[in-house]
């Protein structure tokens, strides 16, 4: 991991001045600035259980499947098109080095984003204080569901990183990071609403399905449970993933 | 008492190096060396395996088989240990279009391992030798033209002071004033670091190569100084002469002086024949030639002993079966 602080600082000071990034950021604010306003607007016409934050948080999916391999599409594939990926790995740098960097410095500038809309929250209570007993955010929920994101993050990015290390074509980058991304959203929920119960066969799919209940982690982050479980599969798909990246950059001729 | 690390004996090395791409051979058996501070030219026809090679010795493409050291250090178990040692501008010379110069060269110089109080120091230097200073240090890559860029490749493989520079075709698309440019910086290199630069420039190789390592279809056909090849692949003497005798006249006078002399007729003008007369390069007669043909009544109008230059010597290495060159 020789190199990694130049690298990363470099990477980040690069995302800094991309105008990937910028167009990226803006998608996010904008989508989730809309659907944090239609949430607030469902929460005025009929009570609910659940606050307009928790609803927006809901809705994760959606910058994680449109926004995300915005961010992830160039951080090899442009790299491998101008040649000036090989022309880094000629330096004493390791690909080891190169992977993580670019890897944490997409992960961080995916965190902030993600800060940035704790703004939303904050800007409306400011502006319309807290009507009746109306609460429209629970800092608990806000918090408990952003760490999810955050943490479920390290290997959304690390999927988004390993789709960009496998072409040369950003735009086929971010696709491979769309499907895959989807697939790994969609997957626990669409085993669930299968009715293994009923199938002896696929019993053994049980126990897999329960773990990869994506929006199930959601709420158990948002309620304040820590299962052990899930930090094992985001943090094992995670290095998985960027091991994966490592060999595909040092096995490129 | 502190001792200066032992100079080994080549910088380069490749030996028997092979890359297959399926049924394709790339590069076969190759085996040459670059001693240190020597400056090497690596020629060979398009297609012909120089940077295949070369990058094999980069440490960026592994080969098939056979053995390749930098600095005594062998790039395939210790890749890491061979690039300190290396700097190698890859043919089409890819930099980031977004930063500028010195930014680049800052990150490249850290990445180098060039001491931290240096790399202020060291970035300034090369972009003088390289005359980036004045006219390119504060711009965007992206905007640089052909020359300057190939210039900002040439300043970071200068950066770390490496003992082995490989360029990779540093002159290509660039104008005369350009390459005499980089020429001269590629000269001010040799006795400080060895260098390996293909080029298809012959006249530039020449000017600027100890020595020269000629492939063709991924095996060695010639190498050595250009002086010992020519003698080896050309191994006639050859004059242009011109006179106003005829070929049988000629033939005649040549080899009453060198029974194994030889004479061609080439295109004549204003009533002049011109001839090539061809000897055995170690005959005596090329240093009587003109005397004789004199001595025997023939008026001459020009006499003059062809001059080979590399351009002929790698014709005549290309034109010749792999494999007949001498080993290293």
């Amino acid at each position: 991991m020789r190199h990694f602080r130049t690298l990363l600082a470099h990477e980040l000071r690069s995302a800094a001045l991309s105008w990937n990034t910028w167009a990226a950021a803006g998608l996010f604010l904008v989508l989730m600035g809309g659907i944090h306003f239609f949430a607030l607007l469902e929460g005025s016409r009929a009570p609910s259980d659940r606050t307009p934050v928790e609803s927006t948080l809901w809705f994760f999916w959606l910058p994680l499947l449109c926004v995300l391999p915005l961010l992830t599409m160039r951080t090899f594939a442009e790299e491998r098109r101008a040649g000036t990926l090989a022309a880094l790995l000629t330096t004493p740098a390791s690909a080891a080095a190169v992977v993580w960097a670019k890897f944490l410095s997409t992960w961080i500038v995916w965190v902030v984003f993600w800060l940035l809309f704790t703004l939303f929250p904050f800007l409306v209570e400011q502006r319309l204080g807290t009507p009746g007993d109306q609460r429209l955010s629970d800092p608990a929920v806000l918090w408990g569901g952003l760490g999810f994101i955050v943490f479920s993050g390290l290997l959304h990015v690390a999927i988004g990183i390993l789709c960009s290390c496998v072409t040369r074509s950003s735009a086929l980058a971010a696709l491979l990071a769309f499907i895959s991304l989807l697939a790994m959203t969609a997957a626990g929920g669409a085993l669930e609403s299968l009715p293994i119960e009923s199938w002896e066969w696929l019993g053994w799919l049980r126990e897999p399905a329960a773990h990869l209940r994506t929006f199930g982690h959601l709420q158990d982050f948002a309620a304040g449970i820590l299962d052990s479980r899930p930090l094992v599969l985001y943090g094992t798909g995670t290095l998985l993933c960027l091991g994966l990246a490592v060999l595909s950059v040092e096995g490129q001729e | 008492m502190n001792e200066a690390a032992p100079l080994p004996e080549a910088a380069v090395v490749a030996e028997k190096l092979t890359k297959r791409y399926g049924d394709l051979t790339a590069v076969e058996d190759l085996s040459f060396s670059v001693a240190p501070g020597e400056i090497v030219g690596f020629l060979g026809p398009n297609g012909a395996g120089k940077s295949t090679t070369m990058r094999i010795l980069a440490g960026t493409m592994s080969g098939t088989s056979g053995r390749a050291s930098i600095w005594g250090v062998s790039v395939a178990l210790d890749p890491a240990g061979a690039k300190r040692h290396l700097a190698y501008m890859p043919e089409n010379n890819p930099l980031p279009e977004d930063l500028r110069v010195e930014e680049y060269l800052t990150l490249r110089a850290r990445l180098k391992d060039v001491e931290s109080a240096r790399v202020g120091e060291r970035v300034r230097k090369v972009m003088d030798d390289c005359d980036l200073t004045r006219r390119a240090s504060g711009r965007l890559i992206g905007q640089l033209s052909k020359g300057f860029r190939q210039r900002v490749g040439i300043a970071d493989a200068l950066l770390a002071e490496p003992k082995v520079v490989i360029l990779d075709e540093p002159t290509i698309g660039l104008d005369p004033h350009q390459i005499v440019g980089i020429r001269d910086l590629i000269r001010a290199l040799r006795g400080k670091m060895a260098v390996l630069i293909s080029s298809h420039i012959l006249h530039e190789v020449e000017q600027v190569c100890d020595k020269v390592v000629i492939i063709n279809r991924g095996r060695l056909v010639a190498q050595g100084r250009t002086e010992d090849l020519r003698r080896e692949l050309l191994p006639e003497a050859t004059f242009t002469v011109v006179t106003r005798a005829d070929e049988a006249t000629l033939l005649a006078a040549c080899r009453a002086t060198e029974p194994a002399a030889s004479v061609d007729a080439l295109p004549s003008a204003d009533g002049w024949n011109t001839f090539r007369v061809g000897l055995p390069a170690a005959s005596p007669a090329r240093e009587t030639l003109a005397g004789a043909l004199i001595a025997a009544g023939i008026s001459l109008r020009t006499i003059a002993e062809d001059r080979f230059g590399l351009e002929d010597i790698f014709l005549a290495a290309t034109r010749r079966a792999p494999g007949e060159a001498r080993r290293p």
